[in-house]
């Protein structure tokens, strides 16, 4: 069995390249891209500490379900709205995006 | 001694993979399906289908095709997406073969085990319309792109009563383990019997999701030319069309183990000849939709697949709900 | 074994996610995206939740995937993004958090986190059904009040557009 920090370790540095996709990229697909790499980085984590308890519990397994859930229904209503807008505006560039602006 | 080369090469678990029920095997049957089609939908139509390539009615004709169609030119048409093109078939064969790996043959000859073959199995069959979707989109033209977002509707509507009714047979046996779901049959007898409704789904949906007659929309030949097959050279096609055999081995092979009871069957006959022939069976049932059915439009086909297959999949939850707790009296 | 096995998984996953969101095309991006997800659940299969790593295939292959593709060959190609003048600061800065964090995680946990060998009834299929049927039931019957919601929104985002063309 791997030590768990090895697992720790690759969540941390998803959750890096998470937050580095969400402060440089203008692209809304991509910044989409970035929020399901830190979803990730967090349910990899709560796995692995799911394992650090002696006994291990099973709650941590319940709650990644919820999560994968959670995320595919943001996933599904983020790409309708990209979709929408892309239509309306034809530039899915965030920074440009700022018709709701009074 | 000690060669690990050797070692490896002569382990039973390599000559699993590569051999038996793997690789070899799979590309030899997969062959032999592809002439078993041909022939059995010649007899329905009253032709004599192949008959030249061996003594025996022409069984080494898929052969004789793969070799042709190896040595055609392998051109790969201009602005498509070299990647993806070529990837496509392969990642799909990968995809088709690694589902085999989780059928247990006879007992003990099963390459993976697992606690979840089933959920893994159809997990491992949700993949594939991604890879034809990116099949279709990288040829760079009409006909594969139409073709891609065919299969990517299909599939993603079927894929939910797929997993609906199986959902039937794991309330029923009470585990996610294939093995465990035959070890269920050997006491209580087969499942097709109290799951009757749940395995006519399974046939309907698992036929939807091999893109086979009457749902063979993303590839419709008299429409829209193969579909996302129809760039494709000579070799690459071989690749394409190999999957879909490889899928239809291994939807046959999980009807056999999830509702057929897979290996078991009296004494004398042993396991494997018992699970191959239950497979042959449904293959057989299989191919002649393919002759008798006419292909469905794609409006009848989403439409079905959302309401009717749905509800009753659903149906057949509960009829699985009532036969594990019993029919309340009233 | 399982060092080799998980080196691997962790490279292709790290590999994947960096080309995800640096490929030049969207399309080879949410490809990437989708072989990191693979990785994931690899991972999720070595710290033995197995029905977890088939839900995350299953969905977010399956569906997620899938669905960012379509939306990619939809909208279409978004090229030419022009680099920020402040992405490599912020690129330096994410990689500075992260090796960070994880060397305050690695030394506050002296001799690693070594978990228990075997899983035992912490990883078991019956008390995950167990605790998420009659412990988390009300909250799953939620979920599912909300994913119904999505899918509404959704289709309604969707659907008026298609009325004012």
């Amino acid at each position: 069995m791997e030590p768990l920090t090895s697992f720790f370790a690759v969540s941390v540095i998803l959750l890096g390249i998470g937050i580095y996709g969400l402060t440089t990229k203008r692209n809304a697909i991509r910044i989409l891209f970035s929020v399901e790499l830190i979803y990730n980085a967090a349910n990899l984590n709560i796995i692995a500490f799911a394992r650090l308890r002696n006994p291990p519990i099973v709650t941590g397994q319940v709650l990644v379900l919820f999560t994968i859930a959670l995320a595919a229904m943001e996933a599904s209503v983020g790409l309708a709205i990209i979709m929408l807008v892309s239509r309306l505006n034809v530039d899915i560039d965030l920074r440009k995006l700022t018709r709701l602006r009074g | 001694m000690g060669n690990p080369i050797i070692d490896l090469l002569t382990s039973t678990y390599f000559l699993e993979i590569a051999v038996f029920p793997g690789l070899l095997s799979i590309a030899i049957l997969g062959a032999l399906l592809g002439w078993m089609e041909r022939k059995l939908t010649a007899r329905v139509q009253l032709r004599v289908g192949p008959l030249y390539a061996s003594p025996a009615g022409g069984i080494l004709q898929m052969f004789a095709d793969i070799i042709k169609l190896l040595f055609k030119e392998l051109t790969i048409p201009d602005g498509a997406d070299r990647f993806f093109f070529i990837m496509s078939p392969v990642t799909a064969l990968i995809i088709g073969a690694a589902l085999l790996g989780l059928i247990p043959f006879a007992p003990g000859i099963q390459i993976a085990n697992i606690e979840v073959g089933l959920p893994v199995f159809l997990a491992i069959v949700t993949l594939s319309p991604t890879i034809v979707l990116l099949a279709g989109w990288s040829a760079n033209s009409k006909f594969p792109f139409i073709g891609g977002l065919r299969a990517l509707f299909q599939q993603t509507a079927y894929e939910i009563p797929l997993w609906l009714s199986t959902l039937g047979v794991v309330i029923v046996t009470g585990t996610l383990s294939l093995t465990g779901i035959i070890e269920y049959q050997q006491n209580s007898g087969w499942l097709i019997v109290p799951q009757l409704l749940g395995a006519f789904l399974f046939l309907v949906t698992s036929t939807a999701e091999m893109e086979r007659l009457p749902f063979d929309l993303p590839e419709a030949e008299s429409e829209i030319m193969m579909g996302w097959q129809a760039e494709y050279p000579g070799p690459l096609f071989m690749l394409a069309q190999g999957p879909a055999f490889v899928k239809l081995y291994a939807f046959s092979a999980l009807f056999t183990t999830i509702y057929l009871g897979g290996y078991l069957g009296p004494a004398p006959i042993p396991p494997i000849v018992w699970f191959f022939l239950k497979t042959i069976l449904i293959i057989t049932l299989i191919m002649l939709f393919r002759s008798t059915f006419p292909r469905v439009r794609l409006d009848q086909l989403l439409r079905q697949g959302w309401t009717t297959l749905l509800t009753l999949s659903i149906a057949n939850i509960i009829i699985a709900y009532f036969l594990v707790v019993g029919i309340p009296a009233i | 074994m399982t060092d080799l096995t998980f080196l691997a998984l962790a490279t292709v996953t790290v590999a994947s996610s960096i080309l995800a969101l640096e490929a030049r095309d969207l399309v080879y991006g949410a490809a990437a995206l989708g072989i990191a997800f693979l990785g994931m659940a690899g991972l999720f299969f070595l710290l033995d939740a197995s029905y977890v790593a088939a839900f995350q295939i299953a969905v977010y292959i399956g569906a997620v995937v899938v669905l960012i593709l379509f939306t990619v060959m939809l909208v279409g190609p978004q090229l030419g993004e022009p680099p920020l003048e402040l992405k490599r600061l912020s690129l330096l800065a994410a990689i500075l958090l992260s090796l960070l964090l994880g060397t305050a995680g690695a030394v506050s946990s002296a001799s690693a986190f070594p978990g228990p060998d075997n899983c035992g009834s912490g990883c078991d299929l019956v008390g995950l059904s167990n605790a998420l049927i009659n412990q988390y039931g009300v909250q799953l019957e939620f979920l599912s009040l909300v994913l119904a919601a999505a899918v509404i929104g959704a289709l309604t985002l969707a659907k008026t557009e298609t009325k004012a063309e």
